[in-house]
């Protein structure tokens, strides 16, 4: 088990496509780490240059305080040590189980009497002893993909490194996996990277995550952190679904362009009661700049249009119309145009119908005070 | 709570009810056979039975029926009798043994290449690609003229040799010889197919081999040549059949050292006046054959394909490191010797007056070219050839067509026997099907005519069609044809609007490539052919074996070329397509 250091990594395509950017990162000893982000935004690549298929054009790579790949350093993945899960599995169709399985030992130059008795103990850890002597076409996807862990495993390498591991298959039995992956790791004290853009999957699995995008790190967090404290709108967004309010810092209050935007007002008539401001906050009494609030679906209440109280001091402020209203796990997932702005509510205890008129009620926003709202750009 | 009920057919409906309760009766199995019967019912009906029953009762006639004549025929005990002939015997060993040890040469140097020129960094790779396959381009018989006209006792090689006082005639005749040139004209092929499989193998699995520990060379040798074993199996078998079939070259390089193989056998047997009725014997020799090619295409089958799932990741690159160049000198070497010095030297003779003759500028001549060209038994030849193979080409591509077609659209339980109804000639040797026809012409009357080699030519060449279209076809989703469905169209011309509208072009592709095989052809032609309608490659052998190298040359190097630039123009034509 051993750390991975990323300093300043680089990688440019042929094509001239930037695959990676500036990648300084550190993978702790016996951690469980995920790279997430949407397609393209680098995170094979990453990956794949950890495991050596591709070399860096910039920076440093180094796996257990070893530099792998530098300027005028470079090692092959086969002399790396590490294990990897392919999203398809790769398991070799020519070869048994137990012969897929015990070929890292093999090439390690193993004693053929240990090899056997090591490759019984990881079959046992995945569960498919009684399936040594089977060929892979004999088996089910979860059982390929048990085999292929075991494979990446077994010569207990330096980091484990799983490309969309559990992307290929099915919920239930991906659920499963992905709860016996998490025990396998801590159990044999793993360093795990684990691609995917499966967010759930991130949040649920890993110590810290890494969201990138455009080959840019984004943010590097616990799922806590993640979900809590976003650092740029790109993060809420990818994250959380939320959605985004351009407006005008002023005076360290938010006001968004958008006519129903409000934030709850403290007892003492403070403004931004709720608004968490992220960024270098402007002196009072500097002039205005431009900002994005992102809102997290939940941290809105959907008040129904009928059920308002008339005292409420809500001048002049539009309703929103729910578009769709999905059934989900944790509530109606609901989509509204308010003021032509998408919006996205979670919305609990009772059932939207698709046309009602409501009023959004915004209790939590967070403040990114160096972006203009424009996608994809930042200032910092 | 939403109601899941999708529109179910009546009974269903209650079931589907009590599911949303969750105290489910199991379904009753009633509908589902009812259903069944249904839809076999409407397809019955829906007109493409009647394009199944024309593409059943056309293939009855242009592939059944020679080859049940060629069966009965055969097993006559009279027939039979051929096996105690001596000649008969060595002529088969003769046949197996080159057949075999060629295609022994030709898979390993495609098996060689294919890994070199797909995955190695070798410099000028798209150009070696491209010449590499120049001898699958010419037709054997010619590329065996070639390599006379080189290492003839007058020729080039022996010239020089001479001129160095090395006083070591080099032949290309007599068993070696025939050996070597198969496998000169078939390793394209093999080259081709283990490429195919090469590329077929996903590349996390060479990958999944790197991070467990093993080298380049380790993982070739572990994981890639495994997985290459069926390509090569299959890449094995083609060129066995192909070489086993062949005629050109056992007959102009084997026969002068009285090398005599089963084709050039029946050959002389047709071709003699001394025997009386040749075609017992020839028959036996012919099912004999047909035996033997059944056989190795039935194992082929049998075999576990290309099964794999494609995936994204490309394959491992081999990097040659400082074998770079060497490994590039020996390719262009390899080039150069096989593939375009004894198309030089061709051209060499088909451009000089007389064989000997130095090769300056001054005698370069075009007489050859324009004497042959002109004379009328050449130009009888040329007409022949072009109205067969245009005539080929034409029905070839309307019947493949319609069996790919059969093949990829709806399951029916004769479309194994349709597969193979169209797909096994093309693995027959030429003889195979040449005697076949022979047999039921006279029956027929049509011996002696153009037609018996049109009808065997389509029967030959059909595969060549079905293929092209069958992998764009199976790739069009049956939405598409849905959709017309939905729209009002009938399921036959819903097949016709828009599946056979989209298959179109490769359906053209395939007529073009019968087009530039059929016209050069010669193995066929030369069994059936009678006066007035000899081909152009019987034109050319006639030639040949008459000793007019200048003017089989001049012939001959006009078929190379346009066969080079046809083939070549219609691959890269095809290609751009698929990319697009």
């Amino acid at each position: 088990m051993a750390t991975i250091k990323m300093t300043d990594l680089g990688h440019v395509y042929d094509n001239g496509h930037v695959g990676l950017e500036g990648i300084d990162l550190e993978v702790r000893d016996g951690e469980f780490l995920a790279l997430l982000g949407p397609s393209g935004s680098g995170k094979t690549t990453l990956l794949r240059t950890i495991a050596g298929f591709l070399r860096p054009s910039a920076g440093e790579l180094a796996i257990g305080g070893r530099t792998v790949a530098a300027a005028d350093v470079w090692i092959p993945p086969e002399k790396r040590g590490l294990g990897m899960v392919f999203q398809d599995h790769a398991i070799w169709p020519h070869l048994s189980v137990a012969g897929n399985v015990g070929y890292p030992l093999k090439l390690a130059g193993v004693p053929r009497t240990q090899i056997s008795g090591r490759v019984e103990a990881v079959l046992a850890q995945v569960g498919l002893t009684e399936y040594a002597n089977r060929k892979p076409s004999a088996l089910s996807g979860g059982q390929r993909q048990r085999v292929a862990l075991a494979r990446a495993i077994v010569a207990s390498p330096q980091a484990l490194l799983l490309d969309e591991a559990l992307s290929a298959l099915d919920e239930p039995l991906r659920a499963r996996l992905r709860l016996e992956l998490r025990a396998l790791t801590r159990e044999e004290g793993l360093t795990a990277v684990h691609v995917t853009h499966d967010r759930a999957e991130a949040l649920g699995l890993a110590d810290r995550v890494v969201v990138l995008n455009n080959g840019k790190i984004q943010q590097v967090g616990t799922p806590k952190e993640l979900l809590e404290h976003p650092v740029n709108s790109f993060v809420a967004t990818f994250v959380s679904d939320a959605t985004l309010f351009p407006g005008t810092l002023v005076d360290g209050n938010f006001h968004a362009d958008h006519p129903g935007f409000r934030l709850p007002r403290t007892q003492d008539g403070y403004l931004n009661h709720g608004a968490e401001i992220i960024g270098t906050k402007p002196q009072t009494g500097s002039r205005s700049r431009r900002a994005v609030a992102a809102v997290d679906p939940a941290s809105v209440r959907l008040k129904a249009a009928g059920s308002m109280d008339q005292g409420e001091p809500r001048p002049g402020s539009p309703l929103a119309r729910v578009t769709s209203a999905l059934y989900g796990r944790h509530g109606y997932e609901t989509s509204l145009d308010w003021a032509g702005t998408q919006m996205r509510v979670l919305v609990n205890g009772w059932v939207p119908q698709e046309g009602d008129m409501v009023l959004p009620m915004i209790e939590r926003a967070h403040v990114f005070s160096q972006e203009t709202g424009v996608e994809g750009k930042q200032a910092a | 709570m939403t109601t899941h009920s999708i529109a179910v057919s009546g009974t269903a409906t209650d079931a589907r009810i009590d599911a949303d309760g969750g105290s489910a009766p199991p379904p009753s199995p009633q509908p589902v056979p009812d259903a069944g019967a249904q839809r076999r019912r409407v397809r019955e009906r829906d007109g493409l039975g009647a394009l199944r029953a024309g593409v059943w009762v056309v293939l009855a006639f242009l592939v059944g029926l020679p080859l049940l004549a060629l069966a009965l025929q055969g097993i006559q005990p009279e027939a039979r009798a051929v096996f105690g002939d001596p000649a008969v015997a060595e002529a088969a060993l003769n046949s197996m043994a080159s057949a075999t040890g060629s295609a022994l040469l030709a898979t390993l140097a495609g098996a060689f290449l294919a890994v070199v020129l797909e995955r190695s960094n070798v410099p000028s790779r798209g150009v070696l690609r491209w010449l590499v396959l120049l001898p699958f381009l010419i037709p054997p018989f010619i590329g065996a003229m070639a390599w006379m006209a080189l290492l003839g006792a007058n020729g080039p090689v022996n010239k020089t040799l001479q001129d160095w006082g090395i006083d070591a005639k080099l032949s290309i005749f007599g068993g070696w010889g025939v050996v070597f040139l198969l496998a000169v004209h078939s390793y394209p092929m093999a080259y081709l197919v283990i490429a195919a499989a090469l590329r077929r193998i996903p590349g996390n699995l060479e990958e999944a081999a790197r991070i467990s520990g093993a080298g380049t060379t380790k993982v070739l040798r572990t994981v890639t040549l495994p997985l290459l074993r069926p390509g090569l199996l299959a890449a094995f078998v083609l060129t066995l059949v192909a070489n086993l079939s062949d005629f050109g070259i056992p007959a102009l390089i084997g026969l002068p050292e009285r090398y005599t193989t089963l084709t050039t056998l029946v050959y002389r047997y047709l071709a003699s006046s001394t025997t009386s009725n040749p075609l017992p014997a020839v028959s036996a020799i012919g099912l004999l054959l047909l035996v033997l090619a059944v056989i190795t295409v039935l194992a082929q089958r049998k075999l576990p394909g290309g099964n794999q799932v494609g995936s994204a990741a490309t394959g491992m690159k081999l990097e040659l490191g400082k074998a770079q160049i060497p490994v590039a000198i020996m390719l262009w070497i390899w080039v150069g010797i096989i593939c375009l010095i004894p198309l030089l030297a061709l051209a060499n003779q088909a451009l000089l007056p007389a064989p000997g003759i130095p090769l300056t500028w001054e005698n370069l001549t075009f007489e050859n070219i324009t004497r042959t060209a002109t004379s009328p038994g050449a130009a009888a030849g040329i007409g022949n050839s072009l109205m067969l193979a245009g005539g080929a080409a034409l029905c070839c591509t309307v019947l493949g067509l319609g069996v790919a077609l059969l093949l990829t659209r709806g399951k029916h339980r004769s479309n194994g026997a349709l597969d193979v109804a169209a797909t096994l000639p093309q693995a027959l040797p030429g003889l195979v099907i040449a005697v076949g026809w022979l047999l039921i012409a006279p029956t027929l009357g049509i011996f002696n005519t153009g037609w018996v080699i049109l009808g065997a030519y389509v029967m030959a060449f059909v595969a060549l069609v079905v293929q092209s279209v069958r992998a764009p076809l199976a790739s069009v989703s049956s939405s598409l044809e849905e959709a017309a469905r939905t729209a009002g169209a009938t399921p036959l011309r819903a097949l016709l609007d828009v599946t056979a509208r989209l298959a179109a072009p490769a359906a053209l592709t395939g007529g073009v490539v019968v087009l530039l095989t059929a016209v050069r052809e010669l193995t066929i032609s030369i069994l059936l052919v009678a006066p007035g309608t000899q081909t152009l490659g019987v034109s050319i052998f006639n030639l040949q074996q008459s000793g007019d190298y200048g003017g089989a040359s001049a012939l001959a190097l006009l078929v190379a070329l346009v066969g080079i630039i046809g083939l070549s123009a219609t691959a890269a034509l095809a290609n751009r397509r698929v990319d697009k």
